[in-house]
């Protein structure tokens, strides 16, 4: 049970890697990014470390993408 | 050697999302894109390394009444800590220099910035 | 052509890495080489040598003190970079662009006004605990720096540069790296080395005591680094 809870969560983390890469659209893919930095924190948190999921959470999800779309708001939002 | 991989999962993992994020600093053409592959590259190796100090069953490293051995490896954990912080203001580094492009050229594609000169 | 270019390349990364995490000690066992040697001490000792009872707080303000002081300047020194990027005054203007200016819904300003005050205390219960639980300096940190973040969208600027007064700022943006100054200097002063923490027994609620205060002067660092961070980046039009 908890292997099968493993590859779906590895599966989903390439899936939303793939899709960062794949999205024209710029602010969707920092969404997107802040989704992958979400599952890699349950991975991390699944592992046994909490002190390093927190961080990614606040860190990874937060206030990366909120500088992210702040840069993307500032200059141009669809990749050509 | 697929069965060793396989039996590594977060190690091959890992690996593969790096190539992701490689593949993205490479081949796409939007600074902001770069950057995001860049940052996919930073946890693929977070990942990896976090990896190395799981033990089979182990709980978080924190000592109290009710826990108990094994515990996971905390100095990876605390490695990986300092890590994200320093990737953070990498990131925020680069994105205002990003900015600062935008402002000074109107365009963040590299090719059209490498026509510009 | 590119593509072509591109496939090779990552097919040449691919074929090492992949057969090197294929030769490495299988994933989670108890008698891995990472396992066994200085972290094994950590893990039985730490809680009684450095002071806290979550070890992961001990190996990053006590036994690698060094390393965190590093990197609390690398913020620092990343927050000075960026402004000097973005508040330089440019040369020419390629193209101007109107100010997008959209109105915060009244829910919305209600309810993040409302849950500021909780926000900023789960912030401070994860600094403060940071030696006991899970979280610490820098995860509380960042919490009041999205507080800063949100309160900044919801009330406007001026408003929200209030929550960081201009005389103090530089000291609150200084306030990791001059934290470690201090609690470095005073372990000159009572153990004889930078950063050194007394090992004695009864000496056990001063090292838990500079923990706590290294975690507040990271938290509040942190924090006003990161909100400094947005509204830089953010009124840059």
């Amino acid at each position: 049970m908890s292997q099968l809870f493993d590859i779906t969560l590895i599966a989903l983390l390439i899936a939303c890697a793939v899709a960062v890469i794949r999205t024209k659209d710029l602010l969707a893919a920092a969404i997107i990014f802040s989704a992958y930095s979400l599952v890699m924190c349950l991975i991390w948190q699944h592992r046994g470390a909490p002190d390093v999921a927190m961080t990614e959470a606040a860190v990874g999800a937060g206030v990366t993408t909120v500088l992210f779309i702040v840069t993307i708001a500032r200059t141009v939002r669809r990749e050509r | 050697m697929i069965e060793a991989l396989w039996n590594n999962l977060d190690y091959a993992a890992s690996v593969v999302l790096f190539l992701i994020g490689l593949y993205a600093v490479i081949a796409k053409n939007n600074l902001v894109k770069k950057f995001m592959g860049l940052n996919i590259m930073e946890t693929a190796v977070f990942a990896f390394i976090v990896a190395l100090g799981v033990v089979e069953g182990g709980d978080a490293p924190i000592h109290g009444p009710d826990a108990h051995p094994p515990f996971t490896n905390p100095l990876p954990q605390a490695l990986i800590l300092t890590g994200i912080v320093v990737a953070v203001s990498t990131t925020a580094l680069a994105l205002s220099l990003i900015i600062r492009i935008h402002r000074q050229c109107g365009t963040i594609e590299a090719d059209e910035l490498r026509e510009m000169e | 052509m590119k593509r072509a270019l591109v496939a090779a390349l990552l097919i040449v990364a691919a074929i090492p890495l992949l057969s090197i995490v294929a030769e490495l000690p299988p994933h989670a066992a108890p008698d891995s080489p990472a396992y066994t040697h200085v972290s094994a001490h950590y893990l039985e000792h730490g809680a009684e040598e450095a002071g806290a009872e979550n070890i992961v707080t001990d190996v990053i303000l006590n036994y690698r003190g060094f390393d965190t002081n590093g990197e609390v300047t690398v913020i620092f020194t990343a927050l000075a970079a960026v402004l000097a990027i973005l508040l330089l005054p440019s040369e020419e203007r390629v193209e101007e662009r109107p100010a997008p200016a959209m109105p915060v819904s009244m829910v919305v300003r209600f309810v993040v006004r409302l849950l500021a005050p909780f926000i900023a205390l789960f912030a401070v219960y994860v600094i403060m605990n940071g030696h006991v639980t899970p979280g610490g300096g820098f995860q509380g940190g960042t919490i009041l720096g999205a507080l800063v973040i949100a309160l900044t969208i919801v009330l406007g600027e001026d408003e929200a540069h209030r929550l960081l007064p201009r005389p103090a700022r530089p000291w609150l943006q200084a306030a990791a790296p001059l934290t470690f100054v201090v609690i470095g200097i005073a372990g000159i002063a009572v153990v004889g080395s930078y950063l050194g923490f007394p090992a004695e027994e009864p000496w056990q609620w001063v090292r838990t005591a500079w923990l706590v205060i290294l975690e507040i002067g990271i938290g509040v660092g942190g924090g006003a680094i990161i909100g400094t961070l947005f509204w830089t980046m953010e009124a840059e039009r």
